[in-house]
């Protein structure tokens, strides 16, 4: 129901609102980047056990964002959440080597499941400004987007949330890649 | 200062023993919490006047000067009246009427010099002391300004000096004062108690109430060395079997109150806060003695506000105590207790707030009882209230209120409060509808309704700045219908839940994949309600309304259906 007045909206206004969930390991950087985006301001963040929803107007896009805990045995908790999500924005710690597996397995995970199938995929590689963090170049060959999926729109975009650099490049892209979809 | 005068103890008979073989990483649990109060108690005393020496336990000075409190006293007493029963009316006016004997002129102006408990002095020139509450949290959030802050603290702190008096007349009547200022043992339980404490316990007593009303001590005397004994191990195989609740633990560690003075870096020392280093130890030692929880995000903030107020080791025992009694389950790895207790609280919001109820699911899925096992997508935010017992959800203040009850009255405070709650957003959805009744009608959608409930359920809580709002106005209110719920009503719904949770994933597994796999979100709805509605729907559950005839209609047919499964 709500899809079908977005739409007429859509044509009417040329403005519409999208779901968007936004997930990635805990300490990822999550909660910093939604602050970031919704306030313009840095929050100190605190673990979210829970999560945190805000909506975000860019252009003439109503993106209403999720941010869900990170820890994985939260993860079970948000499963449901997956319904009519337009895109996913899957945040990773460029910094943090040792989970980049982690992080690797986690993604397949989520964009495996059926709910998923049709979202566009946008990867921050966040935390660019540390010392000896992986470009996004890196962390995209490190996950292989390009031999996993072929009918999935995907991007990796470097990030930092503290600057806001990457973020609005990524929200764009997202507007630019969801058009052809909300008009079928 | 029972505790200032534990830590000697310690520092005496038990640590010397103890520290010699360990060090570093996770040294003894020493040089935790009561040392950290104690730098703050000497380098602060030189400031203040030695009267109020006996007030330092958190670096926080309450001042109590008699001059002003029967002043105090005298102001306000109106809003105690509403739900003191007579007799304590009559200690109102007693009071009231001493007051009257004229000191008026003396009346505490402004807010700094009225009761003022700011934090500690002790990281003096570095930060802005005056931005700290007396728990050393910020006073200002995203949510609450500094000015509204103390627009409230103005007017609660006077109530809190009020109360600590009414509580040690109390004590003082049941021949427990205590000959330091805080007592070590409370009064029988009693329906006046129980008000006291709703009425929030003062803060410099609240480690040990919490500890006296939870038990604690016959916790820590049965298992007397355990503690020690788990950190000893932990040192001994600290990188082998607890390396993946390390890792977790360690990464929440500094984000856990960041903004809190007491878990910050002292800029001169630039060493890690022993706030923090006494978290790990907990946090860690607690995963190891019981593994089946390990480490669950949300724990942090239990350990850390526990540790604001207690040592390190009653500390421990206390989130022992909590995540087995109060929140059985909730922690565990697989979360079916804090799955079990949302679904009990959406029993809870379908009795009592039945207009919210419709709000945040479809009709059609009203009817059977799928939504205890599918819970509803709101409970993803309440769940978190459950597991950080409303650290962090509401305002600190409110948030120890709310511990208060919850150790003298147990979980189904949590409930109560988390109605509570949500009744206030109800108000707040009902007052956003009105004014936007028409376009939004026309021109917003399910998700929009959505978006809007949780935008509401996510911020109404942290503006929650005084607790009275819950208190006073909610569940002190005579003739609620939220009155009847009691903790056997919640722990006989808990049970109710869990079977009915356990049957629908029984019956989930029995038609396989069916569900899952092959049908859609629609044909999900089609099929699987049904066939489970007809195995399930007999069993709706039955809030005891005082006598009518719900509970017990629900109980015969349990007997009924008991008689032909025989």
């Amino acid at each position: 129901m709500g899809n079908s007045i977005s739409r007429v909206m859509v044509k009417m206004f040329g403005y519409r609102e999208m779901k968007i969930l936004m997930l990635g390991l805990d300490n990822a950087g999550k909660t910093t980047i939604l602050y970031k985006l919704k306030l313009n301001k840095i929050k100190t963040s605190a673990p979210t056990v829970g999560f945190n929803v805000e909506t975000v107007s860019f252009r003439n896009v109503k993106f209403n964002m999720w941010d869900v805990g990170g820890q994985d045995r939260l993860r079970p908790l948000w499963r449901h959440y997956f319904p009519a999500t337009t895109a996913l924005i899957f945040v990773i710690d460029s910094q943090d080597m040792k989970r980049l597996n982690e992080a690797k397995e986690e993604l397949y995970s989520i964009i495996g499941d059926k709910e998923m199938e049709e979202v566009v995929l946008l990867v921050l590689a966040n935390k660019q400004d540390l010392k000896g963090s992986m470009n996004p170049q890196e962390i995209s060959d490190y996950l292989e987007l390009k031999s996993h999926l072929d009918s999935q729109l995907w991007c990796v975009i470097g990030s930092n949330a503290l600057t806001g650099q990457g973020l609005v490049e990524g929200l764009s892209w997202i507007t630019n890649n969801t058009k052809t979809k909300d008009k079928k | 200062m029972t505790k200032l005068s534990d830590v000697h103890d310690y520092g005496s008979s038990k640590t010397k023993s103890r520290n010699g073989g360990l060090s570093g990483y996770l040294a003894s649990k020493s040089p935790s919490v009561p040392n950290l109060t104690q730098t703050f108690t000497t380098r602060s005393m030189k400031e203040t006047s030695p009267e109020r020496a006996g007030y330092q336990q958190f670096g926080s000075p309450l001042v109590e000067e008699p001059t002003n409190l029967s002043v105090i006293d005298l102001y306000g007493d109106e809003d105690d009246e509403d739900a003191d029963d007579d007799e304590d009316a009559d200690d109102d006016e007693a009071e009231g009427s001493q007051s009257t004997s004229g000191v008026i002129a003396d009346l505490p102006v402004s807010s700094t010099e009225s009761p003022s408990l700011e934090a500690p002095n002790a990281f003096g020139a570095a930060k802005d002391l005056s931005q700290y509450d007396r728990y050393g949290f910020k006073k200002q959030t995203a949510h609450v300004s500094q000015e509204e802050y103390h627009m409230w603290w103005d007017q609660y702190s006077r109530y809190c000096i009020r109360r600590k008096r009414k509580w040690q007349d109390l004590l003082e009547k049941s021949g427990l004062a205590p000959s330091n200022d805080v007592p070590d043992r409370f009064p029988p339980r009693s329906e006046k108690l129980k008000r006291y404490v709703r009425k929030g316990i003062p803060a410099e007593w609240r480690g040990q109430a919490w500890w006296y009303f939870a038990r604690g001590q016959e916790k820590l005397n049965k298992n007397a060395g355990v503690y020690d004994k788990l950190l000893e191990g932990l040192n001994n195989k600290k990188d082998k079997n607890n390396c993946k609740d390390l890792e977790v633990i360690e990464r929440d560690l500094h984000r856990t109150f960041p903004e809190n003075i007491h878990f910050q870096k002292d800029p001169k020392e630039g060493q890690e806060p022993l706030m923090i280093q006494s978290l790990r130890r907990v946090l860690l030692a607690f995963s190891v003695y019981n593994p089946k929880i390990g480490y669950c995000q949300s724990m942090n903030f239990l350990a850390g506000l526990l540790l604001l107020f207690l040592d390190e080791e009653k500390s421990f025992w206390m989130l022992v105590i909590i995540t087995s009694r109060y929140l059985p389950g909730v922690h565990n790895v697989n979360l079916e207790g804090v799955n079990v207790d949302q679904g009990v609280l959406m029993l809870c919001v379908k009795e009592y707030l039945p207009d919210f109820w419709q709000r945040i699911i479809p009709k059609e899925q009203s009817r059977s009882n799928e939504f205890l096992y599918k819970l509803p997508p709101i409970t993803l935010c309440t769940a978190s209230w459950f597991m950080s017992c409303f650290v962090g959800v509401v305002p600190i203040e409110t948030t120890l209120r709310i511990w208060d009850c919850l150790f003298y009255e147990e979980s189904h405070v949590l409930f109560k409060i988390s109605l509570s709650i949500i009744k206030i957003c109800e108000q707040e959805l009902a007052g956003s509808r009105l004014a936007h009744r028409g376009l939004r009608a026309r021109t917003h959608g399910r998700d929009d309704d959505d978006i809007e409930v949780f935008q509401v359920i996510q911020t109404v809580p942290k503006k929650l700045l005084d607790p009275q709002d819950i208190f006073d106005r909610i569940i002190f209110k005579r003739r609620v219908p939220l009155n009847n719920l009691n903790q056997e009503e919640i722990d006989r719904c808990r049970k109710y839940v869990t079977s009915q949770r356990l049957k629908f994933k029984n019956c989930a597994e029995i038609m396989g994949d069916r569900t899952s796999a092959k049908a859609s979100a629609k044909r999900d709805l089609e099929i699987g309600p049904d066939f489970v509605n007809n195995a399930l729907s007999s069993e709706v559950y039955g809030f005891r309304r005082s006598l009518t005839g719900a509970h017990w209609n629900n109980s015969i047919k349990e007997k009924v259906r008991q008689i032909r499964r025989k």
